[in-house]
């Protein structure tokens, strides 16, 4: 993780309930109509981290957001944001929250200077003094001036971000906020979210790309269908995920038929030069060293062999493969 | 490629210190930041400006700047420019109608476009009250509306002032201001041939003075022959100045009310009325597109509203409908328009000669009071529809 310098940990609002958790919310519902987007959500962020908020597009992710900030009513359940219940205390609980939700629009006839000092101005007044340095740190201070109408979509998501820190916010929840940026954009933002955790804020990042969550979040949860099915640290969800053996060796057909005569439970799938050998969640690593004792006894050369931890990918197409199974 | 510094840390995070920010985020009172930076957003959107400035300030000011141009190449084809008709024309005709359009294009735009922008949610997320940002756009929106209205109205004023006739122009005649009602007999004695062939008699057996039998006025205005007393003979000189004097007598009232230019209480008067349906036009735009959320919708029932309905439901005397009449703003604001101004909605009932109020007859009745009460009304209750929607609004 990318520490800031001159960073400094973020103190707990005064007056907000002491707890550890950014965002709290219980039995949380919403409805359009006949169709749940927000479905019973039991959701508890860490503060101090990088919450990863998963799931298909549809899946009701920017719904929440926009329930967790006061956008629409929620039609079930209570939440609270940095310890303040909401919307009972929400303009305290916003007071230190920044957002963007869904694609970042801005007065395109406005300079990206004069946006942020609109926001600014409902804000405290030293909100003022931190629009420079905003743009400065999401690197669009040479294009200030222009108006927004020249902007791409990747500097109104950066210009979206510099909205969000001129609240100096203590908690950001950002709606896919990889969208439209390339991949030097992704980098940048994955840096930027890193430095704001480093400093002791709390990022909530929505996005359906697995492979951005995993590499930015420490925490994610998953939700599918508006219900969160799975929450927690990646390494810990990750942990009951089987394992995958990749195995390289002189004759993989009688490598499998060796393998299948054992007691390990394991799923073996032919692949390019070997097999491949999925081991049951929670296998540990005497099952790897059976394999590789077998297949020497058995006179089989094994030229590679090597564990691969599923990925957040693999488990989240396990997770939702699963409930759909079962449905 | 722009580059993210991760390394430059917020500049303020350990002066908060994470303390509830000192700013009552919650109250729905607008902060002066949040005006001036509503008012900012409002100007700078050039095309409206540009519309808005052409409308109420150069409309008017083309007319009168080709008046002054043609009096002075060709003064005695043109008349001056400016003077008290031309005043209250263009008062009635121009600054009030395009005053109040210009006010609900302006309003519309205030209390739709932090939608279509996509501003609102940005602003919604800040914690802010949202009545305060909707109050914010109040000020904002009348500072610019009411400076727009306010120039165009003084440019109105310098011309009609510094440019008026050095004489009064009654019923075609050319009659010096400011006479007496002696004066103006004296005058018309003088002119006793243009009087009798320009001005009304108002004549008539009960009638007092002397009397002509039969009047004959040549192609310049003058008694010609054939012209008879009373009893049939040949007028003389001397009845032809009595007449004259007779009907001086009888126009003098409607002449004492003409004057070269609007006096100084007519212009504060009728400046203040234009103001007022200015900022009716403003807020009423202001809370109806916030109430449906789109400009264009908004701007065109405005329009509808001002050059239709108001007409119509101004002079059209429809039974059973006369209380929803009587409560449309624009007829309240015809009802409190300053007696001396012709009658808004090209009525030309009012106005020089026709006396306070003039036009008013022609007006469905309804009292000061019940004007007032209605447009006080109508501010009031789009205020807080607009409002209302404003803090409901899914963002």
């Amino acid at each position: 993780m990318i520490a800031a310098e001159g960073a400094t940990a973020v103190a707990v609002p005064e007056g907000a309930a002491e707890g550890r958790w950014a965002v709290e919310t219980h039995g949380l519902t919403k409805r359009f109509g006949g169709n749940t987007a927000v479905n019973d959500v039991e959701l508890l962020v860490p503060r101090g981290s990088a919450f990863g908020y998963l799931g298909p597009n549809g899946a009701g992710k920017t719904t929440l957001i926009r329930v967790l900030l006061g956008l629409t009513h929620a039609d079930a359940g209570t939440m609270s944001l940095l310890g303040y219940r909401v919307p009972k205390h929400r303009d305290l609980a916003l007071a230190r929250v920044g957002a963007i939700v869904d694609e970042p629009r801005f007065p395109r006839h406005l300079t990206g200077r004069q946006n942020l000092s609109m926001l600014a101005a409902v804000r405290e007044p030293a909100a003022r003094t931190r629009i420079e340095p905003a743009l400065e740190r999401v690197g669009i201070l040479h294009r200030a001036d222009d108006k927004v109408a020249k902007y791409s979509l990747g500097m109104r998501q950066r210009l979206g971000v510099a909205a969000c820190l001129i609240g100096d916010p203590q908690l950001l929840l950002l709606d896919e906020p990889m969208n439209g940026l390339d991949p030097a954009g992704m980098q940048d933002m994955r840096e930027m979210i890193q430095s704001l955790t480093a400093e002791g804020r709390t990022v909530v990042l929505s996005s359906h790309l697995l492979d951005e969550v995993e590499r930015t979040c420490d925490a994610i949860a998953i939700v599918d269908k508006g219900k969160v099915i799975r929450q927690g640290p990646i390494s810990e969800l990750l942990a009951g995920t089987s394992v995958v053996i990749q195995v390289e060796c002189s004759d993989p057909e009688r490598a499998r038929e060796l393998l299948e005569r054992t007691t390990l439970g394991s799923q073996i799938e032919d692949v390019h030069l070997g097999i491949s050998v999925a081991l049951p969640a929670g296998s540990g690593r005497d099952a790897i060293a059976e394999i590789a004792r077998v297949l020497v006894e058995g006179g089989v050369a094994i030229y590679r062999l090597q564990p691969i931890q599923a990925s957040l990918e693999s488990w989240f197409l396990q997770v939702t493969s699963r409930l759909g199974a079962s449905e | 490629m722009t580059t993210v510094q991760a390394n430059v840390p917020t500049p303020s995070l350990a002066s908060t210190s994470g303390d509830a920010p000192p700013d009552h985020r919650g109250s729905y009172v607008p902060t002066f930041g949040m005006i001036t930076t509503r008012m900012m957003e409002l100007t700078k959107r050039r095309g409206l400006m540009i519309t808005l400035a052409v409308v109420t300030i150069g409309i008017p000011t083309v007319f009168l700047v080709v008046r002054l141009l043609a009096h002075a190449f060709d003064p005695k084809s043109y008349g001056p420019a400016g003077g008290y008709t031309i005043f209250t024309s263009l008062v009635a005709g121009v600054l009030f109608i395009f005053g109040f359009i210009v006010a609900a294009t302006l309003g519309c735009t205030a209390g739709s476009a932090d939608l279509g922008d996509g501003l609102f949610r940005h602003l919604v997320v800040s914690g802010r009250s949202r009545l305060a940002l909707y109050l914010a756009r109040v000020p904002a929106g009348l500072a610019i509306i009411w400076s727009m209205v306010a120039t165009g109205f003084i440019i109105v004023c310098a011309i009609c002032v510094l440019a008026a006739p050095t004489k009064l122009n009654d019923n075609g005649l050319n009659v010096p201001p400011h006479l007496s009602e002696v004066q103006f007999e004296a005058w018309s004695a003088a002119n006793a041939d243009q009087v009798i062939c320009n001005f009304p008699f108002f004549g008539g057996p009960k009638r007092s003075g002397p009397q002509l039998g039969n009047v004959n006025c040549g192609p310049h205005g003058l008694v010609i022959a054939g012209t008879t007393s009373p009893n049939g003979t040949p007028v003389t000189q001397a009845e032809i100045k009595a007449f004259a004097v007779t009907i001086a007598k009888q126009n003098y009232a409607s002449y004492s009310r003409l004057f070269l230019y609007p006096s100084d209480s007519l212009m504060i008067e009728s400046g203040l009325w234009v103001e007022l349906e200015a900022t009716i036009g403003f807020l009423v735009g202001l809370g109806l597109a916030s109430l449906i959320g789109q400009r264009t919708v908004s701007v065109i029932l405005m329009i509808v509203l001002e050059l239709i309905l108001t007409p119509i439901f101004s002079r059209a005397h429809i039974p059973h409908l006369i209380n929803a009449q009587r409560s449309v703003v624009g007829v309240a604001m015809a009802h409190i328009e300053p007696g001396a101004l012709p009658l808004v909605f090209g009525g030309g009932g009012g106005g020089p000669g026709s006396g306070p109020g003039g036009g008013r007859s022609q007006l469905i009745p309804e009292t000061t009071t019940e004007a007032i009460i209605v447009i006080v009304a109508w501010i009031v209750v789009w205020t807080a529809l607009g409002a209302w929607r404003m803090m409901t609004r899914d963002a």
